[in-house]
């Protein structure tokens, strides 16, 4: 995130290595390089509070006062002073104190040369303190910097790609097996998922597994094949196979559910992807494998007895949440949309058409398990009736919605087809188990705080379903550069508007953080 | 010796600077301010004209200076309001929070 301080890479004179400049050398004497180390430490990067304080009250134009106009402190003697207006020239002058540095961005000075140098070993400092202070204040390290590795690599190929805003790489088309398209629906929402991506065209994965038959693998075989630049369908034969070998009920020519593959898919690329990291991985609660990092969450489930009010709570992964929709035959359906939840989100209700808030509310809505249900209270010791909540405790990194439009009750199978509206931006914290206590007491409307933007999200992949429960096709809409969708219909890749994908009824819905922190 | 010719204005300006700086809003600022200016595509206009400058003045001779004075007006015009009004909102909310200034 950080941008280049003026200072770094190379000068514009030498553009082989840091020019310098020999009038350095009346400095570079005695405990130099601990006295400019202190200078950048209380000054330029404050990282700790009581630097912070000192750098707050002493920098300051020793002339005019000013806090602003480039302050400069002298490198010979305790004096700072405005660049803007030549304060530090001034003193320069006067002084013959010929170097000083900008307290911005830790520039070098120098009168002599009236420009900027660029010293090695002073530079090697100011990367050095820089970083320091970054730790400290942002808990995380600045700029990458190629390592040596690295840059032979970037000189031994010298072809560089160029993404523009209508260049289509990442756009490829998949060849239909054979009602294949559950499958290749699925593929092309994980070939767009932004950190999924990041992951694999990085070469994280590191295989360990003795066969052929490594879905990590062959997943990262498959994002060089996305992003190859080739515009020919890819034949995802080899991904078919490894599909079936690892998640025996998905093997054979009929059509499957595109949501039941999508869980197989992570499910075995988790399993696999234990190499990453060692020890721990195939344990569900410690792992910390990529596809964790990304989509699992946490739902929590809170059952209060209706005797006691004692709460039990207990928290359980997710990788998606299924949400019932209106005409299902499961009960309690409210047939009433709207509140504040879609305002907040912006969905429509012009039809009173039912949107993804609605389906959320309901989803996290407390429920009365009734009379037949009753549970074994730890409070009671006995069995008493309740009421369950399911909350978000934790969120995704991508947060996978799955609208439940295939009915296989005993009675019926149908698929419901009622449209769901959707919104582009979602912010999740009206369903955060934090936001429980408020919606217990009726508020709906949540005072969003502007600069909370953990709970955003937004929209970069639609799974849509087509036709009926015997009959029917998959296709995706996927987000490219940030503002352009694509619809992905097996081998067709055709550019789609935000009304498409908004106005489509919607099967799998994925979300993406909008703000990323680190760890 | 410190000579101090301060408006009330900039003292206040001062004191606010020296809280922002104190709790390390003001790094903070500067962060939220650079992920801004990348996202809406100032870096890459500016990039653009520190560029044309350079070739202009010419590699051999252009001094940071040179940058700066060329650059500077043209810097501030383009930031685009949004992104004024948001960090405004943003040292108000933190001046509201901190108000025993």
């Amino acid at each position: 995130l950080a941008s280049q301080p003026a200072w770094t890479g190379s000068a514009l004179r030498d553009l082989n290595s840091p020019a310098g400049c020999p009038h350095v050398n009346g400095f570079k004497v005695d405990n130099w390089k601990q006295n400019l180390r202190v200078i950048y430490q209380c000054f330029v990067w404050s990282g700790s509070a009581e630097t912070r304080k000192r750098k707050a009250k002493s920098c300051i134009c020793h002339m005019c006062g000013a806090h602003l106009n480039r302050l400069h402190s002298c490198l010979y003697c305790v004096f700072f002073a405005c660049f803007a207006k030549k304060h530090i020239h001034e003193h320069a002058k006067s002084k013959r104190h010929n170097l000083a540095i900008d307290l911005l961005y830790g520039g070098i000075y120098c009168f002599m040369c009236q420009d900027y140098i660029y010293d090695k070993e002073m530079e090697q400092i100011a990367k050095e303190e820089q970083r320091k202070a970054w730790k400290m204040l942002h808990g995380f390290y600045s700029t990458w910097e190629p390592t040596k590795r690295e840059l032979e690599l970037l000189r031994h190929n010298p072809k560089r790609r160029r993404i523009t805003s209508n260049c289509t790489i990442g756009l490829r088309g998949l060849i239909n097996l054979g009602n294949t398209c559950f499958m290749n629906c699925i593929v092309q929402a994980l070939t767009h998922t932004p950190l999924l991506r990041d992951f694999f065209l990085s070469d994280r994965h590191k295989c360990e597994m003795q066969s052929n038959s490594c879905l990590v693998c062959e997943m990262s075989q498959l994002f060089q094949e996305f992003y190859s630049g080739h515009r020919s369908p890819h034949i995802p034969f080899r991904l078919l196979h490894l599909v079936w070998t690892h998640a025996r009920h998905l093997a054979g020519y009929e059509q499957q559910d595109a949501h039941e593959f999508l869980i197989a898919a992570l499910d075995v690329l988790h399993r696999h992807c234990k190499d990453d990291n060692g020890k721990k991985a195939n344990n569900p609660n410690h792992c910390n494998c990529i596809i964790d990092q990304i989509f699992t969450g946490g739902l929590q489930s809170d059952v209060t007895c209706q005797a006691c009010h004692g709460v039990s709570t207990t928290i359980d992964p997710f990788w998606d949440i299924s949400l019932d929709l209106p005409g299902s035959s499961t009960p309690f359906w409210p047939l009433s949309p709207g509140g504040d939840g879609s305002a907040l989100n912006g969905e429509s209700h012009t039809t009173g058409a039912t949107t993804l808030t609605d389906c959320l509310r309901r989803f996290t809505r407390p429920e009365h398990l009734g009379s037949s249900a009753k549970i074994k209270c730890s409070g009671c010791h006995s069995y008493q009736e309740s009421t369950k909540q399911l909350t978000m405790k934790k969120l995704p990194i991508v947060a996978c919605f799955h609208l439940k439009r295939f009915e296989h009750s005993a009675k019926l199978r149908r698929k419901i087809t009622t449209y769901v509206s959707f919104p582009l931006e979602l912010d999740m914290t009206p369903f955060m188990a934090s936001s429980k206590e408020s919606r217990m007491n009726g508020q709906y409307q949540q005072t969003v705080d502007p600069f909370n933007n953990d709970n955003k999200y937004s929209l970069f992949a639609v799974v849509n379903h087509q036709g009926t429960l015997e009959s029917g096709h998959y296709t995706t809409f996927i987000r490219q550069h940030k503002d352009q969708w694509f619809k992905c219909d097996d081998a067709i890749i055709t550019k789609a508007s935000i009304k498409d994908v908004l106005d489509s009824e919607g099967y799998l819905l994925f979300y993406h953080k909008q703000f990323l922190e680190y760890e | 010796m410190l000579k101090r010719i301060m408006s009330k204005d900039s003292q206040m300006r001062a004191a606010i600077n020296q809280k922002l700086i104190e709790m390390g809003e003001r790094e903070r600022l500067k962060e939220l301010l650079r992920a801004k200016l990348v996202e809406c595509g100032w870096k890459d206009q500016l990039k653009a004209h520190c560029k044309d400058v350079i070739r202009e003045k010419g590699l051999e001779h252009v001094t940071v200076e040179d940058l700066v004075t060329e650059v500077t007006p043209k810097g501030r015009a383009l930031v685009p309001d949004s992104v004024k009004k948001e960090l405004l909102q943003r040292i108000r909310a933190f001046l509201a929070q901190h108000a025993t200034l």
